[in-house]
């Protein structure tokens, strides 16, 4: 008896395995695009899911992103960072700083349709801002003795001492006002509203698929004109290459970041049109700082400090990090924040062969071909201990630390790079301070005072994420910083800002490598869009 | 088998689960990092940072906390998220339909596949056909799954535009019933294709082992010598008993149903579990951590419960007491 070949039990074999992919291939082709973008409706592409939409409440910059075009600030902050109106209409500045007065704009309504009034400033900020909003608290928090209603349509706000840089602290990243009639009485933390939010902005908030997409649509009695889109659409894609790809196949109009790679590609796409923006919501003006830890023994001798800047190529950063989009950085503050950006100041340059020079002399003695150096009588470190430390960076930030061990190898100091992710790295820098060095990304924000003052006053060494890491105490600059934050006169604290650069640049607690900015990309069949938070208020689609 | 059985079973579930919670609830908050620290955001004063540690209740020594979160459980509340304010339950169950549709596809598409393929390559092991499919499931399962993914992506959807790149639905397109049904299925086909190649190899091989060791039986040799014709041979009395093991198999999958593919779902941007355990992760969103836990080890309690059924249904030699 021959055994019978295959036949039709192998061909059945073959078909059964092709159904199933084949069941879904042919469902996927019989089903027809089943929806068209409807008109005037843009599609941002965002990285995570927010949780929630109350800005109010964190500084996260996700929920910032999220969140913008539903809420305004008393004022906004124009492309030279000077407040202009927006809730409020005019202020009045009164005892040389100390009292502030603020007219706001009639006929505000929430997105409910209840009228917004002076009570709602002042719920916001005494009930709210000042309880979580971790940057604002911090920042006014202790020099403010009072919100007050004056009446419906004007609100003071009294401080203990002259207090300066208010009026960079009221646009919408720092200060969102909220409805009071909507949170009041409540946990603010677990209002249903963070979820389905009431604001004023330019767009109100339609509905939210938690991981898949929030909806937007636009609010047609905004004070500043109705936007001309209908509906913004925030799709949630967590992948960067993925976003990227979607913004090719026109699923999405608009990206809020490209990464580095991708950016040459859509630069030649004709399809596509390339932003650059220094203002993100939730952290703008941002500068990548080398923090060294002033506690350990290895960075007490200022020479060594000395010798790891001269070690540091900033342009090469620029150049294979950041791709090209950032500049070396020359000074603490950002030069975005023009008013208090010192020019000109002592910058360390790359040169190894005096890097090389200082170490020698701080008793750090070449190490065999290849091997690190070697202490010989350095204070607090036991002779022949190897110049080997560590470098604590964040996940994102590992390309950084790449370069950086690179670089200073050729010096003869051994770095070590831990990437830790975000909840472990602020526990370990911060509040353990268990790191020789460490990489931070110190968003200036729009006022010295609210980004800069908190990595270099000595009462800000604390367990707060992205306070002082260095550990630096100065109480010269800490005083500076008193002084800065009460003179009212602008070259005053040009003068004082000018003075704390100089000195800490001396000190050198820091490595300032890199000033960021952030790419954004749109389709070209979209455009007018801001790099402020309202990014689409203003913005067209498809005519 | 009998409902005794079930029912003992079905109690043991608790126990089971308990302890689950309980090493999960030591093992989340013995792991470095502080929510409170990724949740606020940066820039806070440290007594901002105390009070919010008050707020959720993470001032309390360990043990008191997990005093708490177990009455809380008992009476099936599994607390707030701290990230986004709600019922952590709520948060979890509005993404596991995603997942299970996802997840639940793949299964069935790889199943469908890997029988027929692992019986064709058993047949006869080491032919051309063996090698032939052999090759292609180890092939498939080697390559890391955001690689072919993104492969996938880049090939089907964005050159040949057969597919959409990312998302369960079109972005902001309001579609219902039947239309959204095939919109939804559109979005389906390439994650679930993607995921499935992953689980094809398993399955394979499994199947294909199986089929090599019943043909060599006495039951086979008695059903070729009596006549049976040898279509009759592989497919009613060898294959059966050779799917033992891959419904095995199929039950200790049965967590992914819930606990998601985190890759695939990051990769398509699916709303799905694997995403918000990740997400939960990194920010220490404890209370959405637990919950998915317990989800998780309930399905796969239960289905493995049902795999024990399943057995008893496929092999007439299992009984169940």
């Amino acid at each position: 008896m021959t055994a019978t070949p295959g036949g039709p039990c192998l061909r059945r074999l073959l078909l059964g395995a092709l159904a199933g992919p084949l069941a879904l291939t042919l469902g996927v082709a019989c089903a027809r695009e089943g929806a068209r973008r409807a008109p005037r409706t843009l599609v941002a592409a965002i990285g995570g899911d927010p949780g929630h939409l109350n800005p109010a409440i964190t500084t996260n910059g996700g929920v910032h992103t999220a969140a913008a075009l539903l809420y305004d600030g008393l004022l906004t902050l124009d492309e030279q960072l000077q407040p202009q109106p927006a809730l409020a209409t005019r202020w009045e500045v009164e005892d040389g700083g100390a009292r502030y007065v603020f007219h706001l704009r009639p006929g505000v309504r929430w997105h409910d349709g209840q009228p917004f009034t002076a009570a709602d400033v002042e719920f916001t900020f005494t009930q709210v801002l000042l309880k979580f909003h971790a940057r604002t608290r911090a920042s006014l928090g202790p020099a403010l003795a009072g919100v007050r209603v004056l009446d419906d349509s004007t609100v003071e706000f009294r401080f203990r001492r002259p207090y300066a840089p208010l009026l960079q602290q009221l646009d919408m990243v720092e200060a969102p006002i909220i409805p009071r009639h909507v949170f009041a009485g409540g946990d603010p933390l677990r209002n249903p509203a963070n979820t389905a939010p009431v604001g004023t902005g330019p767009f109100r908030f339609v509905s939210y698929r938690a991981g898949s997409e929030i909806r937007y649509a636009a609010n047609k009695d905004y004070f500043l004109g109705a936007p001309w889109l209908e509906a913004v659409v925030l799709r949630i894609i967590p992948d960067p290459a993925t976003q990227v790809i979607a913004l090719e196949a026109g699923e999405v109009d608009y990206l809020f970041a490209v990464p580095g790679p991708e950016r040459e590609r859509l630069r030649r796409d004709p399809r596509v049109r390339l932003l650059q923006a220094t203002v993100n919501p939730g952290g703008s003006n941002c500068i990548t700082t080398l923090g060294f830890n002033l506690d350990r023994p290895f960075f007490r001798d200022l020479r060594v400090r000395r010798a790891v800047a001269h070690a540091v190529n900033r342009d090469q950063i620029v150049e294979r990090v950041l791709f090209g989009e950032g500049r070396a950085a020359d000074a603490p503050i950002s030069s975005r924040i023009a008013f208090a950006h010192a020019a000109g100041l002592p910058i360390l340059a790359w040169d190894t062969a005096r890097a090389a020079a200082l170490l020698d002399s701080a008793g750090w003695t070449r190490g065999a071909a290849g091997q690190p150096r070697v202490a010989r009588g350095v204070r607090g470190v036991a002779d022949g201990t190897a110049f080997a430390i560590g470098l604590t960076v964040l996940p994102s930030q590992a390309n950084y630390g790449d370069l950086l061990r690179a670089q200073l190898r050729a010096v003869g100091i051994d770095l070590r790079v831990e990437p830790l992710e975000q909840a472990v790295f602020s526990q370990a820098v911060f509040t353990a301070r268990d790191f020789d060095t460490a990489i931070g990304a110190y968003c200036n924000g729009t006022d010295p005072e609210i980004g800069v003052r908190r990595m270099l006053v000595s009462s800000n060494v604390a367990p707060v994420p992205f306070s002082n890491m260095a550990g630096y105490r100065n109480p010269v600059v800490d005083s500076l910083f008193e002084r800065a934050a009460s003179a009212l006169d602008p070259g005053e604290r040009r003068r004082l800002y000018r003075e704390i650069q100089e000195l800490v640049v001396r000190d050198q607690p820091y490595v300032w490598l890199v000033e960021t900015i952030a790419t954004r990309a749109h389709s070209v069949r979209c455009h007018g869009f801001e790099t402020s938070a309202h990014f689409a208020a203003r913005a067209r689609c498809g005519e | 088998m009998s409902t005794r059985f079930v029912l003992r079973r079905l109690l043991q579930v608790v126990p089971t689960v308990a302890g689950i919670l309980l090493v999960s609830f030591v093992l989340v908050h013995a792991a470095p990092g502080d929510p409170v620290l990724a949740l606020a955001g940066e820039h806070g004063d440290a007594r901002y940072y105390a009070d919010m540690r008050r707020h959720f209740g993470l001032d309390q020594p360990l043990p008191r906390q997990l005093v708490t979160y177990a009455g809380r459980v008992a009476h099936g509340d599994l607390g707030f998220s701290y990230v986004q304010g709600r019922s952590a339950a709520a948060v979890v169950m509005e993404r596991v339909p995603a997942t299970t549709l996802l997840t639940g596809t793949a299964l069935l598409v790889a199943i469908m596949a890997a029988v027929p393929l692992g019986t064709l390559a058993g047949r006869r092991p080491f032919g051309a056909r063996d090698v032939g499919v052999s090759a292609l499931a180890l092939g498939l399962y080697s390559a890391p799954v955001f690689w072919i993914g993104q492969l996938a992506i880049l090939v089907i959807a964005l050159r040949f535009g057969l597919a959409p790149v990312q998302g369960m639905i079109t972005a902001g397109g309001d579609v219902t019933g039947l239309a959204r049904a095939a919109n939804v299925l559109r979005h389906l086909a390439l994650p679930a294709l993607v995921l499935a190649s992953q689980e094809l190899a398993v399955f394979v091989r499994l199947t294909r082992s199986g089929v090599i060791d019943e043909l060599t039986r006495d039951h086979v040799r008695t059903a070729r010598a009596k006549g049976v014709g040898e279509r009759a041979v592989l497919l009613r009395h060898a294959l059966p008993r050779a799917l033992l093991p891959v419904v095995t198999v199929i039950g200790a999958r049965a967590g992914h149903l819930v606990a998601g593919a985190a890759v695939v779902e990051i990769v398509f941007g699916w709303p799905g579990t694997g995403r918000l355990m990740l997400d939960a992760l990194q920010t220490r969103d404890t209370p959405v951590l637990l919950a998915l836990f317990l989800l998780v080890s309930l399905a796969v309690v239960l289905v493995n419960l049902a795999t024990d059924l399943a057995y008893a249904a496929i092999d007439p030699r299992v009984r169940l007491r």
